[in-house]
């Protein structure tokens, strides 16, 4: 799968994998940047994921009438009802790209993230997930790493040590800042699992509380206003920038959460603005 | 003569996937009566076949025997409407990569009709249309499609590509 030199024909094949989430993380990562670099990629890009939003958005999927659950109960001597103790998440047709299976496994939680990670392989942009689903995930993630006392898996104050060892285990490359002179003191990183996709998720604290911050790839839109919402008692604000996704969890109260967030995404601006390529 | 083991098999691999079934029948075939067929003859298989299979990925399994039974059922009772396969994969001959498309086409793709899609993926050739049905409805892997249809990956690769540049050219146009 990883090809050099690509010709026209490939470029088209590889975007189409990348879409598709078949490529591993060093393909995608070769590809976005490529898309980032090359306008005609971007547009062509652009063109098959407004393709894909309008089959998917257009309730393509049929469910299977009754007349023909009665039929095949008749014809099997198997109830249809015996599905009924399948668990199934809500609202597939919504978003039909990703089988229940991998849903499944996304439950698995912080295992699966590090097989996941150590393998390097099947890295799938989130984007097929609604925001409800992603905001679920991020809240249960947060309240497992508090439940468990172990809210990150790298325990570190400093940006340049929490930035590196993300980057060998998730496909992005994570937006680390640092607040502490804002009162948000960065306590590590951790890796958790959405969608079946494993990203990013800082840990900082303030006073007594935790702020999760997971950054997804793929946010729909390059930068969107944070919005707020309490998902499980948790104050949970998502917004895009740089289109990238972030959603922030915390049980702190709802304004000094957006507090948080403002802060984190002026420095994150500041950061973006004077980062010239380092050669160090 | 069908075991209890084979039942309750079928109750957990099969029955989950009914709606992805019946809507990859419905889309092979263009006919919710032809569906319905088509999906009780692939449980039927399916029961027999639990006798003696394991089953991994059961979706991907479940939509192979929808896929083969479609197939065989069209080729008998709808004959007409059987295209051959042959030859649809021929050089892959994609247009290249042009400048930058104004942004107008990608937000009439967008804003697409969803009537005018249906008709659009409907007109697509059979190999295309089911290629772009089991990936982008039903959700397969490339390499679970390429199982399915017993082709190789890059196959399944040309052809969901070129399903892709037909659906863009249908929806794309100003209407």
């Amino acid at each position: 799968m990883i090809a050099r030199d690509l010709g026209p024909t490939d470029d088209l094949l590889m975007l189409q994998a990348l879409l598709d989430g078949e490529l591993d993380a060093s393909g995608a990562i070769d590809m976005e940047r490529r898309i980032a670099a090359d306008p005609r990629l971007a547009a062509e890009y652009a063109r098959l994921r407004a393709l894909r939003g309008a089959i998917q958005g257009g309730a393509m999927r049929e469910v299977a009438p009754e007349s023909l659950r009665a039929r095949i109960a008749a014809a099997t001597g198997v109830a249809a009802a015996a599905n009924s103790n399948v668990v199934k998440f809500p609202d597939t047709a919504a978003r039909p790209a990703v089988p229940s299976v991998r849903r499944w496994r996304a439950a698995a939680g912080a295992m699966a993230a590090a097989v996941v990670a150590l393998l390097g392989v099947n890295v799938y942009l989130v984007t097929d997930w609604g925001s409800d689903d992603i905001e679920r995930a991020a809240v249960a993630a947060h309240s497992r790493g508090l439940i468990s006392g172990q809210p990150v898996d790298v325990v570190s104050t400093d940006r340049h040590t929490v930035k590196p060892w993300l980057a060998g285990k998730v496909p992005l490359a994570t937006t680390v800042v640092d607040l502490a002179t804002d009162g948000y003191a960065l306590s590590g990183g951790r890796v958790d699992v959405i969608g079946d996709v494993p990203v990013p998720t800082l840990v900082y604290r303030h006073r007594e509380h935790f702020i999760s911050l997971t950054e997804l790839a793929g946010g729909s839109s390059r930068v969107s206003s944070p919005t707020r919402e309490t998902v499980s008692g948790h104050a949970v604000v998502t917004w895009s920038d740089n289109v990238r996704r972030y959603v922030a969890v915390s049980d702190m109260s709802p304004p000094e959460l957006d507090d948080f967030v403002a802060t984190f995404r002026r420095a994150a601006a500041s950061e973006r603005e004077d980062s010239p390529p380092k050669a160090k | 003569m069908t075991t209890e083991a084979a039942r309750s098999r079928f109750a957990e691999i099969v029955l989950p996937y009914l709606d992805d079934a019946y809507t990859l029948a419905r889309w092979m075939t263009g006919s919710t009566a032809d569906a319905e067929d088509v999906v009780q003859d692939a449980c039927m298989r399916a029961l027999r076949a639990l006798e003696t299979t394991a089953v991994e990925r059961p979706r991907a399994w479940v939509l192979t025997i929808v896929r083969n039974t479609a197939l065989t059922w069209m080729a008998k009772n709808r004959p007409a409407n059987v295209t051959s396969t042959e030859g649809v994969d021929g050089p892959l001959e994609l247009p290249e990569l042009t400048d930058p498309a104004p942004s107008a086409e990608q937000n009439i793709i967008a804003r697409a009709e969803q009537g005018a899609v249906r008709a659009a993926i409907a007109a697509l050739p059979q190999a295309f249309r089911e290629a772009i049905v089991m990936r982008e409805i039903n959700g397969l892997s490339y390499r679970e499609i390429a199982d399915a249809g017993g082709i190789p990956i890059g196959t399944v690769m040309s052809r969901l590509a070129r399903a892709r540049m037909m659906l863009m050219n249908a929806l794309g146009r100003p209407a």
